[in-house]
Parts: structure tokens; sequence; C-alpha cells
């Protein structure tokens, strides 16, 4: 109830604020993610940062002068559930536009929903490279970075500060996992490190200490994961309590250690370097102003996924503004190859893979803060085109 | 290029020792999740559902105790206290309704399987979907044989141990033990020699419950505390009770550490991801082949 | 209590009260299917088409809890079963409704078969046991094997038009694809209704009853446990094979446990041993479920609630419930006393 209303309220305040906005039909923009469940946390900072950015969108006049509202609904992390919301938003809510999903399956089928009812949707959160590579659509746009672009910057760091490690690789046995790994390794493999063992363990694995005796048989430099939430916390802190952090460097994809599960892993996170596209302390003034923003209204940090969320808000913004409708086919089009400013800086949207182009950084964990350590230009991260359906 | 020998102790030392040992402490942190199951099966004939949201409860309590001030130790004894009063309303209100009925074995595990949904939420609703950690309460670690072991993981395997003695000696060599066997074993009987068998029921509910709340205090410094955590232990335990036996401890106990090593050491050889289907697929054989489990139930040991 | 006190299906006064029900509630899904088509709806009757393909899943679990009292907690392995073979037939095959279904029914009758033998091994609580286990092992096979799509699932199920000889149903078309899942339904109760009233329903309500003695009847109680299964199998798949024409995906979360406690809530809620109950429960459920998740997150505490009061106040369920009333209407009307 409460979260419905919010962003209602939000638009009638404004309505009765700006005369510009008193006539205009609101525009509703869908949110599907997971509000119960095991990604519960990261719908709360999809629904924080969407949140925050519909507020000051609207007391700054609305996108093209109409209000913006949000419609959430839970999809359990059930890719079953998110499709039947995805249609009850485009059917019943009427809504413009729709985002928010969070697992590749969900976000891959409600893509599909968007294209069968003619409209258009952008994920915050997927990493997976499918999603923008051999599975794209042309309904469907991402514009946080895929796992291949997390690499980029990390690969880089890691090339510079250890060159030739032998590298043991960690992940989730889901698409998301599976994908960073193989993006990660490409990546590094190319710039000369080497691998020397690699385990893929299930979701919300209970015990990563069944994994040391191999990790420490192979002897590596270097472990990179990209297990995410609750898995993290369990691998760092069983690590820690091992004592296989002392001689380890921990790197890993975006979402491993994140402003969310930081608190809970404590001093095993320390040192840990991650490849982001967002971090808190990019210092820029847009990102500083973005982050006081956020804290002040929830109490915590932005991650990269309500950084994402929110600067996915001035996207739509943009592309409506510079189509002059919200038709599907006018969104579309000026979404292709448009440029917008988020808190890490102005991303560019692809035209040819619906994949945003954005500078990535390597960030790592000092005394409980995440540190920049390394940046990659946006062009030299992205990576080839692979999308051939539209 | 090394010898063969030294290749194989160096496998031994650096690859299989340790994971049979972690794979230990795995083992102990499943009985005792399947210790309260098999005990409240053994005498109610009941199949806990919500088993793993009791163990979500003791986590939480002992985070948000310990937020407070009060210390690991104080907190292993207060938590399980804390819990008798929750599992003796549960049977109470919610068992004892359906308890005579034909269908007892349904009846219960479709009621503790609807109250183990509202209990996630709630736990949800109370402390937030983040997850916490509290912190080690024994660091360091030691070396045995050369292989590497957390402190804390040999408190838990010792102390461990001693809970599951502990309980047996409870349930087979005390008076108490004793009405606990009579009511399970013939309930008419042991109500007219005067057994108070109501009490028994609620007392024996309560007590699996607490051993559930203390598994949740024990376990939460190495597998964090979030409001989805009852389910990650459940399905082994469940697993652990069937093939063990429901209702027998000895069952509960061989069959914990049988099946933790198979997944440990199979996980060395297999992707891990195929250890879950093969230990599901063990459960499945062994209802074929020996329904009643490894071991016989309680009230007929 | 809930299984004793469930139908007695031998009475025929409460199977015309059930029959009545079943009646009513198709003709009222009906009329409401005919508003949604005048109103240009598609939203709620696509909606409803899940909830009547769940329903489905959900009288597979009737079958063997209400009639053979048997609880199975993994009825939506073969839902998936269902789903999965009608997915990959469908996309890489040939975009046919009949041989989806064709092959469905074999692939199930086979694998079913088996699945029987094992599962029929044992009795009871050990029977709800086994048969989670069985669809937790197949669940995290599916969940695995990047051939099916792994954990994605598979998307790209074609909407296809469906032949019936006099006429031709596009899945697209919500009233369409929504008239013949309540058509195909309707019929699956009609069928087993029968069935269950035949001889052979007796025999598994004597099974029921008492095991021990139906041999002394004539009859082999294995056989009919397996028959029993076998068909409970067939209807989950046929159920399953309609989703991903619906939906045009199909994903593994089908077949985890969450979809099996899914159908046993309905079975319970709607009414156990009525066949009609759980496809009531599941348009009831499905409505609710639709409205709550918007309301609030905690969903789970509501439907929790739910369902407890019903296994424990409520325990024949919603048609249970109203049956007695609607037993006395009849009664009144036919014999007036």
């Amino acid at each position: 109830m409460t979260r419905m209303t919010t962003a209602a309220v939000t638009a009638a305040l404004l309505l009765t604020a700006s005369t510009a906005a008193l006539a205009a039909e609101p525009i509703r923009v869908g949110v599907v993610t997971p509000l119960s469940g095991t990604y519960t946390p990261i719908g709360q900072q999809v629904r924080w940062g969407l949140e925050l950015a519909a507020k000051e969108i609207n007391a700054a006049g609305g996108v093209a002068g109409r209000p913006l509202e949000l419609m959430f609904e839970d999809e359990e992390a059930n890719p079953a559930v998110a499709v039947q919301k995805a249609e009850k938003l485009f059917q019943v809510g009427k809504v413009d536009f729709l985002t928010g999903t969070v697992n590749s399956g969900s976000t891959l089928a409600v893509g599909q929903v968007a294209e069968r009812n003619d409209r258009l949707i952008a994920t915050t959160v997927s990493f997976a490279d499918s999603i923008t590579a051999d599975k794209c659509s042309p309904n469907v746009f991402r514009v946080n970075a895929r796992a291949g672009q997390q690499s980029a910057a990390l690969a880089e760091w890691l090339s510079k500060e250890k060159p030739k490690s032998k590298v043991f690789y960690l992940g989730p046995d889901y698409e998301m996992g599976r994908s960073t790994v193989a993006a990660f390794k490409k990546a590094a493999t190319d710039k000369g490190s080497a691998e020397v063992g690699e385990v893929f363990a299930p979701l919300d694995n209970k015990d990563y200490s069944q994994y040391f005796g191999q990790l420490r048989a192979s002897r590596p430099a270097v472990l990179y994961t990209s297990v995410a939430g609750n898995d993290t916390v369990r691998l760092l802190s069983q690590m820690e309590e091992y004592g296989l952090l002392k001689n380890l460097l921990v790197v890993g994809a975006s979402g491993t250690v994140t402003s969310q599960n930081i608190g809970a892993i404590g001093k095993a996170a320390e040192g840990f370097v991650t490849g982001v596209g967002y971090s808190p302390e990019i210092d820029t003034p847009a990102n500083k102003a973005f982050v006081k923003a956020f804290t002040a209204a929830y109490g915590k940090d932005p991650d990269l996924y309500g950084a994402d969320s929110y600067g996915l808000l001035y996207f739509y913004k943009a592309a409506v503004e510079k189509a002059g409708a919200t038709d599907t086919a006018s969104v579309r089009k000026a979404m292709e190859g448009i440029q917008w400013a988020t808190p890490q800086g102005t991303k560019t949207m692809r035209a040819g893979d619906h994949q945003a182009v954005q500078d990535m950084y390597a960030v790592r964990v000092t005394g409980g803060k995440f540190t920049i350590v390394g940046s990659v230009p946006g062009e030299a991260a992205i990576g080839p085109d692979a999308c051939t359906k539209f | 290029m090394r010898s063969p020998m030294a290749e194989f102790l160096d496998y031994t030392q650096f690859v299989l020792a340790p994971q049979v040992l972690n794979g230990l402490s795995l083992g102990v942190a499943v009985i005792l999740m399947a210790l309260g199951l098999t005990i409240i099966f053994g005498l109610l004939d009941v199949i806990n559902m919500a088993h793993g949201e009791f163990y979500a409860i003791g986590a939480f309590l002992a985070l948000a105790l310990g937020a407070l001030g009060l210390n690991f130790w104080i907190l292993l004894a207060l938590v399980p206290l804390l819990m008798v009063p929750l599992g003796w309303l549960t049977e109470r209100a919610l068992i004892q309704r359906v308890f005579h009925s034909r269908e007892r074995h349904i009846l219960t595990l479709l009621l503790t399987f609807g109250f183990g949904m509202i209990l996630e939420d709630v736990l949800k609703l109370v402390f937030g979907a983040n997850t916490q950690k509290p912190p080690m309460p024994i660091t360091g670690g030691t070396e045995i044989l050369g292989v590497f072991l957390p402190n804390y993981r040999l408190f838990l395997i010792l102390f461990g141990a001693a809970l599951i003695l502990a309980v047996w000696v409870a349930v087979f060599r005390t008076r108490l033990g004793a009405m606990v066997r009579a009511a399970a074993y013939d309930k008419d009987m042991a109500s007219s020699l005067g057994v108070p068998v109501r009490a028994v029921y609620s007392g024996t509910f309560a007590f699996g419950v607490a051993l559930a709340g203390l598994s949740g205090v024990l376990l939460a410094p190495i597998y964090s505390v979030f409001p989805t955590m009852g389910r990650d232990f459940i399905l082994m335990a469940f697993t652990v009770v069937i093939v063990g036996g429901m209702g027998s401890i000895q069952g509960a106990v061989v069959a914990g550490i049988l099946l933790t090593q198979v997944q440990a050491i199979s996980s060395l050889y297999i992707s891990p991801v195929w250890t879950d289907p093969l230990v599901f697929g063990i459960m499945v054989m062994v209802l074929m082949v020996r329904p009643q489990g490894l071991f016989g139930r309680l009230g007929n040991a | 209590m809930l299984i004793d006190r469930a139908p007695a299906p031998t009475l025929p006064r409460a199977r015309d009260a059930v029959h009545a029900i079943a009646v009513l509630f198709f003709t009222a899904a009906l009329a409401l299917g005919a508003l949604g088509w005048w109103a240009g709806d598609s939203f709620y009757l696509r909606l409803a088409t899940e909830a009547l393909i769940f329903a489905g899943l959900a009288m597979s679990v009737d079958i063997l809890l209400g009639y053979t009292g048997l609880l199975s907690l993994g009825q939506a392995l073969w839902f998936g079963v269902g789903a999965y073979t009608s997915a990959v037939i469908l996309r890489d095959v040939a975009a046919s409704f009949w041989l989806a279904m064709g092959a469905t029914l074999v692939v199930t009758t086979l694998a079913g078969t088996v699945g029987g033998l094992i599962a029929n091994r044992v009795k009871g609580v050990y029977f709800a046991l086994i048969t989670f286990g069985l669809a937790q092992v197949v669940a995290k096979v599916v969940y695995n094997t990047r051939e099916l799509g792994a954990s994605d699932g598979l998307i790209g199920v074609p909407e296809i038009t469906i032949p019936l000889g006099f006429a031709t149903v596009d899945a697209a078309n919500p009233a369409g694809f929504f008239l013949l899942v309540l058509a195909l339904v309707a019929l699956l109760y009609a069928g087993l209704a029968y069935l269950m009233d035949a001889p052979f329903g007796r025999t598994l309500i004597a099974i029921r009853a008492n095991e021990k003695r139906v041999p002394f009847l004539g009859f082999n109680p294995l056989v009919h446990r397996m028959l029993a299964y076998v068909l409970a199998a067939n209807v989950a798949a046929l159920a399953g094979a309609l989703y991903p024409m619906l939906r045009g995906f199909v994903s593994p979360e089908l077949l985890f446990f969450q979809t099996s406690g899914n159908a046993v809530i309905t079975v319970i809620v709607g009414g156990v041993g009525t066949l009609i109950g759980p496809v009531v429960g599941s348009v009831l459920l499905t409505a609710l479920r639709s409205v709550v998740g918007t309301w609030t997150e905690h969903h789970l505490i509501v439907i929790g609630v739910l369902f407890m009061l019903s296994v424990v106040v409520m325990p024949k369920g919603l048609v249970g419930a109203v049956r007695p009333w609607l037993q006395r209407r009849l009664s009144g009307s036919e014999s007036p006393r």
C-alpha cells in the first residue's frame, strides 16, 4: 500500500505545486523486482534508486512536463511470477516502460513479454552477457555494465598490480555466475594471467570450506569470485576463518561486495578488489550529491544497483524528451545512441546491442570503505557488438 | 617432476584431509538440525516443516541479544531457554488441534509448513532482509596433523559431539527419557502408568525446538543470519533423518556424518553442483529399499 | 480428519452437490470469460487461464491425496516434465499443439511409470518424502543442464495456432485460449469425476480406507496405486504442457518445491477429494495472490494464515463448506419433505 502510494502522493504533491504538470497525465513506469525471497536486498536498492530519481524528476517538473509514477510488483525471484506481473503492469497498469528484473532468467522472460506487448524494458541489475549479445531483443535495454565490461577494469588493474599471476576461479552455478567467470577469465588471460583451477558452487551454498582444499592445492596468487549477497558474506568470512586471506588477493565481479553486505562481511572484506561500473566514492559533484540525497532518504549508502536504477529514470527522461513522445517506436529510436548523465558520469546507449557504454572502475575495500584504484574508459571496456537480432 | 608418492602425500594433506575435516564440521551442523527433527518425529509422529524457521529464530535471537551486549556463552544457554515456551505454545496451539486425527502425519506436516511460511515473513518484517553476522566468538586456528582447522569449528565439533551424547543420555538413561520413550511406544499404556502424556508431548516438542534454536546460536557466526536461512539446512536435515531412520538418534548421527562426507569427497571429483542431486538420490534409494531408514525409531529402540 | 471427513464420494447425493458446484463454476467461468472478451481484456483472461492451468496440477494432487490418501510433495515434477516437453517440441521440433500434447502423454506415461514404481514402494508419510526427493533430484538436474537452458530456462516458445477440426484457436488470443483451456479443464474434471465414481475410483477409496482388505475383493492394490500415480502424473503434465503455450517460456522454478507446495495449499483450501475444489481453490488463490502481491510484499503471511485456517477450521475446504447447504437445497427441490 505504502509503496504504491508514495509515488502517487509525490505526484499529487507535484500536481498542486507545478502548474505545468497540472493538466498532464502521469507517465507510468512499472517495476517488477524481487521484494521477497533471496534477492530482497537487491530489490530494495532498485526501489530506493528509482524512488529517489522519480522524486527529483517530479520536483523539477517531470518528464516533458508530465510527472513520473512508479508502480511496483514483487516478482519473488521467480520468472514465472515476473512475467505475470509484467503483463499486469503492461495491460492493467498501462505502464509506458518497465524495469527492475534481477536474475537473468526473469530479464529474458520479461523481455519476451515486452516484445509481445510492443513495449520497452530495461534492466539495471542483470549481468549475464547474453542479454545484450546472443539473446538480445529490440525491446530490451541494459543501463548497467555487463560481465564483460566489469572484467575490463579489473583485469587491467590486475595485470599492473600482479602481472602474470595464477588465478583460481570460484563462481556460483547460474547464468550470471558463469557469464562473469567466463568474461573475466578471457580478459585476464589476454593480459597474461594463468588459470590454475575453477569451481562452480551451487547458489545459496552453505559452506565454502569444502572447496578450500582444492583452492590451497592449486596454490593461486589470486582468487576471482562472482558469488553475491549472502553467499559472499559466507565465502569471505569462512576464508578469514581458515586464514586463507593472508597470502591471497581476492577480486570479484560487481555485486560481490556492496554497501548492502559489507557490514556483515566486516574485516574479511579488507583488500577485496572488484570491477564495477559504480562506487559511492566516485569523486564528482553529481555523485556526491546523489550519495548525500540517497543516504539522507534511506539511511544506507547506494550500491551499484541503487545507482544504476537511479540513473535509469534519467535515461528514460532523456529519451522521451528527445523523442517528444512515449510510444515504443519513437522512444526506442531515441534511446539508441543517446547519451545521458548519471551519478557515475555520462553513459552512452550503444545502438547495435542496447548495451550502455560507461567508464569502468577497479575498486578496493580499504578500512571498510570503497576506494577507486583504477579505471578504464567506456570504449575500451565495452567489447564488440555481438547482437545480430536487430 | 615430483615423485608420485610425494604427490599423493601432498594431495592427502592439502586436499583430502581438510575436505574430510571440513565435511565433519558441516556434518555436526546438520546433525544438530536433524536431532530436533528426529526426536519430534520419534515421539509425536510429527514432521516439523517449520524446523528451519525455528533455527532462524534462534540465530536472530542470538544476534539481537548479542547486540544488547550479552556475550556468546550466555546466549548459548539463554536462547534455547527462550525457545522452550515458543515450542510449547506451538505444540499446544497447533499440533494438538489435529493430533488425534487419523491423518496426523499429513495434517501436522501441512500445519507446520504453513507456520514456517508465516515465521519466515515475520522475521523479515522484524529484522529486515539484509544479511547480518554476529562476531566470531573464538578466533584463530589449530593445526591437526598438518591440517588447519579454525578454533571455532573445532569447538563446534567437540561441543556438538558432547551435546549429541547428552541428548542420547537424557533420552535413554534418565527417568524423564524413559517416560518419553514409554509415551512414544504406547501412549495408553504410559498414561495408565501415570506418565503425564500431554505434558510429555509438549515438552518433547519444545525440546526439539530448543535444539533448533541452539543450532541457530552455534551456526550463526559461520553461516551468517538472514530471514530465509531456515531453508538452508532443512532439506539436508530431512534427508539425514530419513536415511538414518525417522526417530532414531543414532541414525541421525551416522547418516549425518555419512551424507556430508559423501558430499565433501564427491565434490572433489564431480562438479559440486551435482552433490545435491546425489544426496537426494541416496535418500530416494534408501526410502525405496529400506523406508524405515538405517536404524529403527525412538519408541522401539 | 482431513481425509476421514473428506467427501463421502460413495453417496450419490453428495456427488450431485459437488457436480452442481462444478456446473456452477464452469458456467460462471464461461460468463466471466465472455465478459472479459466483450470488454477487450487481455490480462485477466490470461491470468484466469494460468489459474486454470495450475488447477490441473492441483487436481492431480487431489487424485492422489483425496482418493488414494497419498500426499505428494513433488507433483510439480510432472507439471515441469509436461512444460519442458511441450516447450522443447514447440520450439525445436514443430509448433504443433497436438504433437506437444501427444509427446507429453508418451513421455509422462513412461517416466511416470518409473516414478510410480519408485514412489509406490512406500506409503503414508514416506510417500510424501519420496515424491519430494524425486522432484528435488529432477529439478536440480534441469537447473544444471545447459541444453535445457539451465537456470535461465527456455524462452522463445512460439505463439501457436491450434486446429480443433471445427475451429482454429490462436494461443495468443486471450479469450480463445482461455476458452480452450477452460474446455480442457472441464473435460479433465468430467473424465476424472466419472473415473472416480466408476469401480476404479471405488477401489482407490477402498485402498485408502483399508488397503489390507482390498486383495480379498479381488483387486491388486499396487496395480491400482500405480494406475492412480500415472494418471495423476499425466493430468499434471498435460496442464504443464499448456503453460509454455500461454507464457512463451519455461524455467526450472516450475519444478521447485514452491510449485508443489502451492498446489497442495490450493487443494486444501479448495477442498480435498472433490476434484472441483482444487479448481475453485486455484482460481481464488491466483486472484488473491495477484491482489495481495501488489498490496504488500508480505504475502506469505496472508497465504500462510489462510492455509492454516483451512487445515484447522475448514478441513473440507471451501467446497466442503458450502456443500451441506447446497445438498439441502438440492434434496429439498427434488423431494420436498
